[in-house]
């Protein structure tokens, strides 16, 4: 073996940098749209530590330490925010994560194929739209003059306050939400039924399995991983309790109940007296916290012998 | 025989996963089928009863409303210009950095990788980024929404694992031939790539209909505003103040029919179209799905 002298290394590293040059330069407008837009953003995340002054700019302001954070710990709006982003992330791993798992098994068990596929293609179609369009049409729908009220008043109903009772209010975003992304989720997991071989469930009709038992004993076992994977995903998410959904929908009766701290941060930043450099400091308080969860599931994910979250 | 008639039979399995995901099928196309019902009937009929199964009367005038303004006029070709600029651009960008990233190995591609990668983990916020746009004179433009969203990192992980799966020796050989790495992409590995890069473009092209946050934090002028936008000024407007401009007449419209009447005039092109393409979007959504 021939030893490789130091500079004999830099060349070859620069023979082989030459050698990828266009690869590089297929790199570049990449890499100017994601530090553009993406990494000076980024390094205005320091204006958490200072008390911006837009005249000075974010170099030039002042430097004021944790001030915004012992602002941010003594904000109560703060601290209901984030019992909020945490109520409604773990309420929605409760009862929407099981949502698109159910419609997968159902669909699964649909022996009409043409049906099947018309109802699919209802499923889905309310992923497609944005919540401004949901939120404007569910307003309509669920207000206290809307047609829910008057169906449940025609039916010798009492009327309800969808729309401005507190309680009511989070168990609507659970369902406004299932009702419109869960049919595209519910996707993923019929891939993964389609994957299981045809074989194990015609060894177990010849053995008797009834088909609730097949689906107990064949089918949910096998789709385990996949079912694992999107937990850990959206656990590590739970500090994005759903900004398009509540920003659209919720009203200021209901505010208390459905403030989460991307609200929370949007209505300090564009509302009223603002303060960016406190602003940004709860913003920073979010991402970092949202970059752990997230970096410790991933590696979760990974050790137990899953594919990461993203990729 | 006996086994094939037993197939055959309607069960109790067959008659639960029938009515439990038609019921909840109605559920979900019952909003969208009274949405239009109101954008369609007169205002008497709505105050009578917003809960109908077919409309009584009909009138256009919600409509009608809508249409003599120009705010929907406006939104449309707004939010087709965004898509004329800034579909090409998204694609430019994702489909030359993928292909960078999907190339065996050259010096700091695992840096390059972790660079983007790692937007997906952590972002600057709202208020750094909101600077910056300013900084960079891009707030009051359209050009703000444009090039902000120029790459989603989840579609450049999508299309970098497709690029992936191609063979390696196809490029190896056109490389030997003295290709260059910009016709290898055109000529090889494009064309090869159809089905994602077409999955890819309805995304963006979904993405950039919908988009409303950053054109509502970036944009100021009316005439500027893409259509969600306009939409969401017009649903979230206070009573009696729904107009398009001050000396529409109003005829037989109503607030809450002229409001539908301008969700279902956003919708349209996605109901048109969504039910022809939906197999694409499903099989681009399983291409990132079942990687391994």
């Amino acid at each position: 073996m021939q030893k490789i002298l130091p500079q004999n290394r830099f060349k070859r590293l620069l023979r082989e940098v030459y050698k990828a040059r266009y690869i590089y330069l297929i790199l570049l407008p990449g890499l100017i749209f994601y530090i553009t837009f993406m990494y000076v953003p980024m390094s205005g995340i320091i204006i958490a530590f200072k008390k911006y002054n837009a005249r000075l700019g974010i170099f030039g302001s002042q430097w004021i330490g944790f001030q915004n954070y012992d602002f941010m710990f003594r904000d109560s709006n703060f601290y209901n925010a984030l019992w909020n982003t945490f109520v409604i992330s773990f309420g929605r791993i409760l009862f929407q994560f099981p949502a698109p798992i159910l419609m997968a098994l159902l669909f699964n068990e649909l022996r009409m194929p043409r049906y099947k596929r018309v109802l699919q293609t209802i499923y889905t179609f309310p992923h497609f739209l944005s919540w401004v369009m949901i939120s404007g049409i569910l307003i309509n729908f669920l207000g206290d003059t809307g047609a829910l009220n008057a169906m449940i008043t025609a039916m010798g109903g009492q009327k309800q306050g969808f729309l401005s009772n507190s309680s009511l209010f989070r168990v609507l975003l659970f369902i406004t939400d299932i009702w419109k992304s869960a049919g595209w989720s519910s996707i993923i997991y019929m891939a993964a039924i389609s994957a299981i071989s045809i074989e194990q469930y015609e060894a177990a009709r010849l053995d008797g399995a009834s088909r609730p038992q097949m689906i107990w004993y064949i089918t949910l076992p096998s789709i385990k991983s996949t079912i694992m994977v999107m937990l850990l995903l959206q656990v590590g998410n739970v500090m994005n309790a759903g900004f398009d959904q509540i920003f659209n929908i919720s009203n200021p009766a209901v505010r208390s109940a459905t403030d989460i701290l991307d609200t929370y941060i949007y209505r300090i930043t564009f509302e009223g007296a603002t303060d960016f450099g406190f602003s940004t400091a709860v913003g920073l308080f979010k991402s970092v916290i949202n970059f752990a969860m997230l970096v410790t599931f991933d590696c979760i994910s990974k050790a137990v012998g899953e594919r990461g979250l993203f990729y | 025989m006996k086994i094939k008639s037993r197939l055959n039979r309607f069960t109790a399995m067959d008659w639960i996963s029938f009515g439990v995901l038609t019921v909840w099928g109605l559920c979900i196309l019952y909003p969208f089928y009274n949405a239009l019902l109101v954008s369609l009937v007169p205002q008497t009929v709505y105050v009578r009863s917003p809960f109908m199964l077919y409309p009584p009367e009909i009138t256009l005038d919600s409509y009608k409303y809508m249409l003599d303004g120009n705010r929907v006029f406006n939104g449309y070709k707004n939010t087709l210009f965004i898509m004329l600029f800034g579909l090409p651009y998204n694609m430019i960008i994702t489909v030359l950095t993928a292909y960078g990233l999907s190339r065996k190995s050259f010096p700091g591609k695992k840096f390059f990788v972790l660079l983007f990668y790692f937007t997906m983990f952590f972002s600057g916020g709202l208020i750094p980024l909101y600077l910056t746009m300013k900084n960079l004179g891009l707030t009051n433009t359209i050009w703000s929404v444009i090039l902000l969203m120029g790459c989603d990192t989840f579609y450049l992980i999508l299309t970098r694992t497709y690029f992936e799966t191609l063979p390696e020796s196809l490029m190896e050989s056109a490389r030997l031939d003295g290709c260059s790495e910009l016709r290898i992409l055109g000529q090889i590995v494009i064309p090869l790539s159809m089905p994602i890069i077409a999955t890819i473009l309805l995304f963006y092209a979904v993405a950039r209909w919908n988009e409303w946050f950053y054109a509502m934090l970036f944009i100021r002028d009316g005439d500027k505003i893409p259509l969600q936008v306009v939409l969401r000024n017009i649903v979230f407007q206070e009573y009696a103040t729904v107009a398009t401009s001050a000396n529409v007449d109003r005829g037989n419209a109503f607030n809450d029919g002229i409001k539908m009447a301008a969700i279902m005039l956003t919708m349209a092109p996605i109901m048109v179209f969504y039910p022809f393409l939906q197999k694409h979007f499903v099989k681009g959504m399983l291409i990132g799905a079942v990687k391994d």
